[in-house]
């Protein structure tokens, strides 16, 4: 690192964003891409939809994640009865006090997993999104800010269509990122079978705290961004809004910010205090395969998202 | 009489069958049909792009019945299209990004276009030149081995020959005119023997390395940077468009002073501004190094 890093990490000592990563890869095995998701929107101050089936340690990630901070998790599953209130908190008459008492909901905490948000209703989805774009809630007549750091995971299961309310693209925007999650490769389940056989999941210790998180997310914010490279995310987006026979429409400003956001943060994941392209590269399907709206012809034709997007990439040359 | 009619309508179905259905096909005057590529040398995993250009002399919205080449040996990475209507007609583009997987020879067929001609209306097909491609070997070209010809509805082997044959009428007859205007020679001086042929100068890696190192030395900046940045990965077999991590990957950057090299000039060209002049410093302390390592070896 620079020297200009180097003043601003004394406030938060010898720990980095990588010996958080190394820390959570331990405990989890593969799902380097859902480690890195999870690091990146606390880096970014963004919040993740994960995409995939179940039993891919999302919620191990998150628990463990919160663990290495010395943080809250909780995790709200999402089901068609759910309610606002039951997210958010409500007010409950407390007949000793006899008076209403604040009862806040499990959004409060540093790290929430929002497991199926695809089967509760729109109002429910609302509450949640607000509260994650707003970062504070309203229970009653008053206000109450979310703890900081505060970062959702939501998961979407592909597999199960029957009973789930679709989330529009206008919500889903509100997410930084949107990070498909596949199966383990053979090595890694073997890895998993031969690190769980003797015991269940192994506890985390403490890497980092609350205030190293606030400390990084500030160098994130700090990393250095070329003109050069801001004009070539500005192009990338660009291209998403050209005709094409597999885009409806392309994506909006937001992803332009989203891109420059998760370049900075990958790049002091990887110890550098100025992005790159192959930053930009990197993230780029994270950022933009939920914020595009794609015609029926791309599942006619057998095509999907990604491969569309990685066309994009390709065709803009990068500086 | 029911077999003669039965026969009659198969007669009248096959009639048409060839044709297609000429009521749903466009009446088109094409002036130009081509099939080209972006890419002289294409490499394995590098894309690159196929294009389709059509002119026309309608105006129309979109073309239809215009078949894509088979592309059986490359991967379709995206396709995208462009239509430029204008009071001359339509001029329609067809960009097709692709990728080889595999190094070699690679052909690519025609692309064809069904539709009306609108000279005699007679429901027609028309192709393009076909490609052939050398992937990531040596002297890899593309080989077009067809002409932007007129557009007509003979196949390309046909209008090959007919060009061919064009060219060598034209040539005699140049030649029959010089023969004729050539000076009558008095003096039967031999012509003189011609001198040695001076080879063309080849600047070396490592003399490209020593002109890097000199323009960045006299000008420690980030334009200078980027210039040099540029040309190290030209030197590397790597075009502009690609990143630090695409070079990285590839078997010129496989040692370590090469790589060394690559990551310093990453750093010099995106760096802020504080962190320039250290960075332009390492940058021409890893440029030493790469010439060193080729004086050594």
């Amino acid at each position: 690192m620079s020297s200009r890093a180097e003043s601003k990490d004394e406030g938060a000592g010898t720990r980095r964003p990588a010996d958080l990563r190394d820390a959570l890869g331990q405990t989890i095995v593969g799902q380097t891409g859902v480690i890195d998701a999870l690091l990146l929107a606390l880096l970014s101050n963004g919040h993740v939809l994960l995409e995939g089936p179940p039993g891919l340690a999302k919620t191990l990630a998150c628990r463990s994640l919160a663990a290495a901070l010395e943080g809250d998790f909780k995790r709200i599953q999402f089901t068609p009865d759910l309610l606002p209130s039951d997210i958010v908190g409500t007010r409950i008459f407390d007949q000793r006090e006899s008076a209403f008492a604040t009862v806040f909901g499990p959004i409060f905490a540093n790290v929430v997993l929002a497991d199926e948000i695809n089967r509760a209703p729109a109002k429910v989805q609302s509450a949640l999104l607000e509260a994650m774009q707003e970062r504070q809630v309203t229970i009653g007549p008053a206000s109450y800010p979310l703890p900081d750091p505060f970062v959702v995971m939501a998961t979407m299961n592909p597999l199960d269509s029957e009973g789930t309310y679709a989330l529009p693209i206008a919500q889903m925007d509100r997410f930084l990122m949107k990070v498909s999650v596949g199966y383990p490769s053979r090595e890694e389940e073997l890895r998993i079978l031969d690190r769980f056989a003797v015991a269940d999941t192994q506890p985390i210790r403490s890497v980092a705290t609350l205030e190293d998180v606030r400390a990084w997310r500030a160098q994130a914010h700090d990393v250095h961004i070329d003109d050069k490279l801001k004009r070539y995310i500005v192009v990338l987006v660009a291209k998403t809004r050209e005709p094409s026979e597999f885009i409806d429409f392309g994506a909006s400003p937001r992803a332009t910010l989203a891109l420059a956001f998760l370049a900075r943060g990958r790049a002091l994941l990887n110890g550098r205090d100025f992005a790159l392209p192959d930053d930009v590269r990197a993230i780029a399907a994270h950022a933009l395969r939920h914020r595009i709206g794609f015609t029926y012809r791309l599942a006619a034709e057998g095509m999907n998202a990604d491969r569309v997007i990685e066309a994009i990439v390709a065709a803009v040359p990068a500086p | 009489m029911v077999s003669r009619a039965a026969l009659a309508l198969a007669v009248a179905l096959l009639a048409t069958a060839g044709v297609g259905q000429p009521q749903t096909l466009q009446r088109l005057s094409v002036q130009s049909f081509a099939l080209s590529t972006d890419a002289a040398r294409p490499r394995v995993g590098v894309s690159f792009h196929l294009v389709v250009s059509l002119r026309i002399r309608e105006r129309v919205a979109q073309i239809e019945n215009l078949d894509l080449p088979m592309l059986a040996q490359l991967e379709l990475l995206g396709d995208e299209r462009e239509s430029a209507a204008g009071p001359h007609g339509t001029q329609y583009r067809e960009t097709i990004t692709v990728v080889a997987d595999n190094a070699g020879p690679v052909a690519i067929s025609p692309a064809t276009l069904q539709a009306i001609d609108a000279r005699d209306g007679k429901p027609k097909e028309w192709y393009t030149n076909s490609l052939t491609l050398q992937v990531a070997g040596a002297g890899a070209q593309a080989v077009p081995n067809g002409f932007r010809l007129p557009a007509n509805g003979a196949p390309a082997a046909l209008r090959v020959s007919l060009w061919a044959m064009a060219a060598a009428c034209i040539a005699v007859v140049a030649l029959l005119i010089l023969r004729r205007r050539r000076p009558i020679v008095i003096s039967q001086q031999p012509p003189a023997a011609p001198g040695p042929e001076l080879p063309t100068p080849i600047r070396t890696r490592r003399q490209r390395a020593e002109d890097a190192l000199t323009v960045l030395r006299a000008e420690p900046t980030r334009a200078a940077a980027v210039r040099v940045r540029a040309a190290v990965w030209r030197m590397v077999g790597a075009s502009n468009g690609e990143t630090l991590g695409d070079v990285l990957r590839r078997p010129e950057s496989s040692d370590v002073t090469t790589r060394d090299l690559l990551i310093a000039l990453e750093r010099s060209a995106f760096t802020y501004e504080d962190d320039l002049s250290p960075a332009i410093v390492d940058a021409c302390s890893a440029l030493e190094r790469y010439i060193d390592s080729w004086v050594s070896s």
